[in-house]
């Protein structure tokens, strides 16, 4: 099988000193993921995730401080509706909800990040293709 | 840019009848919103200032192709077409512009589903009172509703009440209709945004999906679907044979029959002209005489009304912005110098544009009335008699 397409949007804040640290202890991290890093999960609205999908993302992982911890206030808070919404959205589509994952870190918990980056690179390749790949839009240059 | 090209849309288009009168311009609600806005310019820069690439290019994706301009111009210049079709010219060549409103959300899901594979799962909002067929001649679709229900749900907007009273007012007429679980969007938003090949691969996958379930009769209620399925599908499939029904015309014809009468319903309404419904389709009289016929409703016209309605603010989801606010603040605004009740409008996207501009918490109390879809309407009040 091809390889999956996974897409991670990581906040800058604890869960990047999370990956930061698995870098620099050498934790291996699935090799199909890519991550994409913004200064806070908030930035983040329904039309990106969607687009990664449209884009032909097979998963896409939302990685973002606690509630409590945001640097910035509602930041995770934004990153729930937003997903809750998406979710409803891809339904509709007939693509899996549990493609679309929100999990959220610590500073300090490098080694439960590296865990739920494996345990969702495994869940979407057990679950295959995403069945919603459209032909690309064509940007503006 | 390609030349030849421009000359065929100007020639296919009337353009070159272009008197230079500018009645187009000074009807252009976002001209009249306070934008530096021309259609008489873009004209004349497309018939003879071509390289003046960088006015045509912001013009052509500018435009709300409301087509009010071509309502007022003395020389039948087609101006939303040439709009059109510069959009898939200048999209096939220099890629999609035009700001998408909502980040392009709603593009990307209309995108998605030009992927054959899909097996959607949108008619969860069917409810046990409905009377629906697995099969049949007759389909209602449903367009894009059940997501705009998801998406737009912050605005208290029930687009999916539209598709629930279609079906009921469909069943009070002994119709059952199929409702296909695969029907993809008509594709409106995507052709208007420039993106042709993805709105040609949607009319092909619907026409399947409506052969493969032997459908001949399409009946719509939004009028941006009647005006793709009806007008534009038969261009990018020639051997399309299906018939498409707007529902509003269809009750329209019933009621004239006789036997159906309206509960009354003691309120004064006044009505926002759909442009896809009124201008692009040329339904004007089917709405009002449908208000009509409820006894105790009193419609009150908008200054603005019928052929020279002003727009929602935004047709396919491009260039909403402060201008298009501007416009719906107008429009609100002349709603409620009629001193209304109700805003009925026949389009959901009218309904969750203008729902949008009440929410203005400055502007709130001004310009805030109840707004109803026509379908709903109907649906609540209609009988037998005798």
């Amino acid at each position: 099988m091809k390889r999956p397409n996974l897409l991670g949007i990581c906040c800058n804040w604890s869960p990047w000193t999370c990956l930061n640290a698995a870098g620099r202890t050498n934790l291996e991290l699935p090799p199909d993921l890519r991550i994409i890093r913004v200064m806070c999960i908030g930035r983040i609205n329904q039309a990106l995730i969607l687009k990664a999908f449209e884009y032909g993302a097979d998963g896409v992982i939302l990685l973002e401080c606690r509630d409590e911890d945001c640097r910035y206030g509602p930041g995770p808070e934004v990153g729930h509706a937003n997903v809750t919404l998406v979710r409803s959205l891809l339904d509709l589509l007939g693509i899996d909800q549990q493609r679309l994952v929100e999990r959220s870190f610590e500073a300090h918990e490098k080694d439960r990040m590296v865990t739920e980056l494996w345990n969702f690179a495994e869940r979407i390749e057990a679950m295959g293709a995403n069945p919603a790949k459209p032909r690309q839009e064509r940007e503006a240059v | 840019m390609d030349s030849a090209r421009i000359t065929k849309i100007i020639r296919d288009n009337a353009l070159y009848q272009c008197l230079e009168c500018g009645k187009c311009s000074a009807a252009c609600p976002r001209m009249l919103a306070g934008k530096q806005y021309s259609p008489r310019l873009l004209a004349q820069k497309l018939i003879s200032e071509r390289d003046d690439e960088a006015f045509i290019e912001s013009s052509v994706w500018e435009c709300l192709t409301c087509s009010l301009c071509q309502e007022r111009c003395p020389s039948g210049v087609d101006i939303s077409r040439v709009i059109l079709e510069m959009r898939s010219l200048l999209a096939a060549e220099k890629g999609l512009k035009g700001y998408r409103a909502h980040d392009g959300a709603l593009h990307s899901w209309m995108r998605m589903m030009t992927s054959p594979e899909l097996k959607q799962n949108r008619l969860g909002w069917v409810s046990a009172d409905l009377k629906t067929a697995e099969t049949g001649k007759v389909a209602f679709f449903s367009g894009c509703a059940p997501y705009f229900d998801v998406f737009f749900a912050h605005l208290g907007v029930d687009t999916l009440a539209i598709a629930r009273d279609s079906v009921r007012l469909l069943n009070f007429l002994d119709i059952e209709p199929v409702l296909l679980k695969n029907e993809r969007c008509c594709g409106h938003d995507l052709l208007w945004a420039g993106d042709r090949e993805n709105f040609e691969t949607l009319c092909r996958l619907n026409y399947e999906e409506f052969k493969k379930a032997g459908i001949e009769e399409i009946i719509v209620s939004c009028p941006e679907c009647y005006s793709m399925l009806g007008t534009h599908m038969p261009e990018v499939i020639p051997e399309c044979d299906i018939k498409v029904t707007l529902l509003l015309d269809l009750l329209q014809k019933e009621v004239r029959k006789g036997g159906k009468a309206f509960k009354p319903f003691e309120t004064t309404v006044t009505y926002q002209d759909p442009c896809r419904l009124g201008r692009v389709s040329g339904c004007y009289e089917a709405p009002r005489y449908l208000l009509g016929q409820i006894p105790g409703l009193v419609l009150r016209e908008m200054e603005n009304s019928g052929r020279g309605a002003i727009c929602c603010g935004n047709s396919g989801f491009i260039n909403c912005d402060a201008y298009s606010k501007n416009i719906q603040v107008q429009r609100l605004q002349e709603v409620s110098a009629t001193g209304a009740q109700l805003l009925v409008t026949a389009c959901p996207k009218c309904m969750i544009h203008l729902s949008c501009a009440m929410r203005d918490p400055a502007r709130n109390e001004k310009v805030s009335v109840p707004i109803r879809d026509l379908t709903s309407l109907l649906a609540q009040g209609i009988e037998w008699t005798g």
